[in-house]
């Protein structure tokens, strides 16, 4: 087990490796440079910008620089617009918390939601428990985040005002929290419908199967053989669909912190871009290439504890 | 023999049908038998004969579509057709317990061998952890199962197929049922394993006195196994005796059919097989199902359902050929011969 974590840490670092490369090439390939004319900047000054950061070398080049602070000095380059002369790997130190809180968050409480609400529609598949379960989902999966994010904002902050319609940067404790629920709970409904539904899916067929049977022909009751041999059994797959989950929940983080005015990754991206801060630009996307490929090595390692014939797979 | 006289479950007039987008599908339509304590009853029959739904009935797991028309399934004097699924659960295992045909899907992939065998002991028993391993222990034991402790916290994917009926085996075994239903326990597995199961299960069934109700289509399997032989055809018995009659005096056409297409060490020519299909059960045939397949069937066959025409006080067999005035028809050739021999085989085994 421990061997297999090594290998596979390995390949996280050479997977990342080749994104980081690939995503200095295409963000520095993209039109117009950081320093341009037209501002309030003389020839003189941009042209000993660019000498200083090595703009004005080839890009393999540049490519070796930026490696070479990355590796050993840990210097991911300072921020050219959005905060000047900043390292970018503070700015992102300052705003990744507030974005992971809200991400995992709306994730992690997605999950069990939409667990209970995928074993209430696998058990009364059919009725009108089932039915109305599905046509939720349907909804929750078609409708994109940014609406409910809207409609959460106008019916829950504007109109009863139970929630601040945006987010409080200056509050501490409940209050901060108060204001995170909205675009929590925006992120939180296509979580929960994807997880309702493929629940809904793996258990109704697990339920189906021989084993289901031998368990009832033991003298389990309906409860016990349902929870002891289906659950677990339709958990297996679940732990697939987690990734493009969380990749889908960061996407759509990327539009909900803009409308509730979050100081998070999201927002940050987008102005990168516009403002051609390419380290910046660079240093997000590794952030977010990093997050994903944890989240599928978590779901990897996972996999064998919840299932012995992966665990035991190695070892003869 | 004499204490096998004595019924321990009784199946009276039964009729399943399940609802389906085509039509109302009646898989059981009216079957009466009787299981006698200590026996081992056979029911044979091809795929869609209604044999493993009529066992299914028994112990109140036929899937959701399944509708009990009408019959009564006799246990201790209670009628398990009016039983609620509450009511079952003190049935299952514990008075009637169930072999699957196919070990390799009936066990939890992701669950220990050992909780597999020791939860119903632990839920429903009430048994201690140590008391529960110990009783699997002593049961993996009885089914064959080398090494016990070691396998006991194995996963089923470490075992082979005849393993893994074992454990199944065991699980049914577990807690002391009275009656085991063994829903062709080895057609998944090969030959040299399908032996050495039968083996056990009559082992087993002798040592804890069992009564055992066995379902196959294989007439071979049955015939080391069974005290008396059902034979069932589109959701009807028959014809019904004792093992030795059945194989012997066999006298539905049906059963001659089955009997002819059965290979044994000394067929020569090319081996009988039944012309066409079973009937189709949305619509069943109005007079006897198998009038259409049957080389010998008169023609009161396509009109009116045969009654039983008892033969002795074991042996009835539902066919117009035994009535009075039904024109005389004698079994096959090939039947007649084989029979022939295996009576002079035994003949000179026993002198």
């Amino acid at each position: 087990m421990v061997r297999y974590i090594i290998n596979r840490l390995i390949a996280l670092l050479i997977t990342l490796f080749i994104i980081i490369s690939i995503a200095f090439c295409v963000v520095r390939l993209m039109p117009g440079s950081v320093y341009e004319m037209g501002g309030d900047l003389s020839q003189t000054v941009i042209d000993a910008l660019n000498a200083k950061y090595h703009f004005n070398e080839p890009i393999i080049k540049q490519y070796g620089y930026y490696l070479e602070n990355i590796f050993f000095h840990w210097d991911w380059g300072n921020s050219a617009k959005i905060r000047p002369n900043v390292p970018v790997f503070e700015i992102l130190r300052d705003r990744i918390p507030i974005t992971l809180e809200i991400n995992l968050i709306s994730l992690f409480g997605a999950i069990p939601i939409g667990m209970v609400a995928g074993i209430l529609a696998a058990i009364k598949k059919n009725t009108i428990v089932d039915h109305i379960i599905s046509f939720m989902v349907v909804v929750f999966i078609s409708i994109p985040s940014f609406i409910f994010a809207t409609c959460l904002q106008y019916f829950f902050g504007f109109k009863t005002g139970s929630f601040p319609i945006i987010y409080d940067v200056s509050a501490t404790g409940t209050a901060r929290y108060a204001s995170m629920v909205l675009p929590i709970l925006a992120l939180a409904f296509d979580p929960i419908a994807r997880v309702a539904r493929y629940l809904r899916a793996e258990l109704a067929e697990t339920m189906n199967s021989e084993f289901m049977l031998l368990a009832k022909t033991k003298g389990l009751t309906y409860a016990q053989s349902t929870v002891r041999h289906g659950l677990r059994n339709s958990m297996v797959p679940l732990a697939n669909i987690i990734i493009p989950m969380f990749a889908n929940v960061l996407g759509g983080s990327l539009v909900v912190e803009t409308i509730f005015s979050i100081p998070g990754m999201g927002g940050l991206m987008v102005d990168s871009i516009n403002s051609s801060d390419h380290m910046l630009t660079v240093a997000i996307l590794v952030f977010y290439s990093l997050i994903s490929l944890i989240t599928i090595l978590i779901v990897d390692l996972s996999y064998g504890i919840i299932d012995p014939r992966v665990r035991m797979g190695g070892k003869k | 023999m004499d204490k096998m006289n004595e019924p321990i479950l009784e199946v009276k007039n039964l009729r399943v049908s399940f609802k389906t987008y085509n039509g109302k599908v009646q898989a059981v339509r009216g079957v009466d038998f009787h299981l006698n304590k200590g026996e081992t009853l056979a029911i044979v029959g091809e795929s869609g004969s209604g044999k493993s739904v009529t066992t299914k009935a028994i112990l109140g797991i036929l899937s959701k579509n399944a509708i009990i028309e009408e019959g009564e399934i006799l246990y201790q004097g209670k009628d398990l057709t009016k039983f609620k699924e509450k009511d079952f659960y003190d049935i299952r295992g514990k008075e009637i317990s169930l072999i699957f045909q196919d070990p390799l899907s009936a066990l939890n992939p992701i669950m220990k061998i050992g909780k597999q065998i020791t939860e119903a002991l632990i839920l429903k028993e009430k048994m201690s952890k140590q008391e529960a391993k110990k009783r699997a222990l002593e049961l993996m034991k009885t089914v064959g199962i080398p090494q016990p402790e070691v396998r006991f916290n194995q996963y089923p994917f470490q075992f082979s197929g005849g393993m893994r009926q074992r454990i199944v085996i065991a699980i049914a075994l577990a807690s002391n049922a009275k009656i085991m239903i063994c829903d062709e326990p080895t057609t998944a597995l090969d030959v040299t394993i399908q032996a050495k199961i039968l083996d056990e299960i009559k082992e087993i069934k002798e040592k804890n006195d069992l009564s055992v109700i066995f379902i196959t289509h294989d007439l071979g399997v049955v015939a080391n196994m069974a005290d008396r032989i059902c034979v069932m055809y589109a959701g009807k018995i028959v014809e019904v005796g004792t093992s030795e009659e059945i194989f012997y005096s066999p006298a539905h056409p049906y059963t001659w059919a089955l009997l002819s297409s059965m290979p044994d060490l000394e067929t020569k020519d090319e081996l009988f097989s039944i012309p066409g299909t079973p009937p189709n059960m949305i619509f069943p045939p109005k007079g006897d199902a198998f009038a259409e397949r049957n080389q010998y069937a008169l023609e009161v066959d396509f009109e009116q359902e045969p009654p039983f025409f008892k033969l002795s006080d074991t042996h009835y067999a539902a066919t117009w050929l035994l009535h009075p005035n039904a024109p005389k028809v004698e079994m096959p050739d090939i039947l007649k011969n084989r029979i022939a021999r295996l009576r002079r085989e035994e003949a000179e085994s026993i002198g």
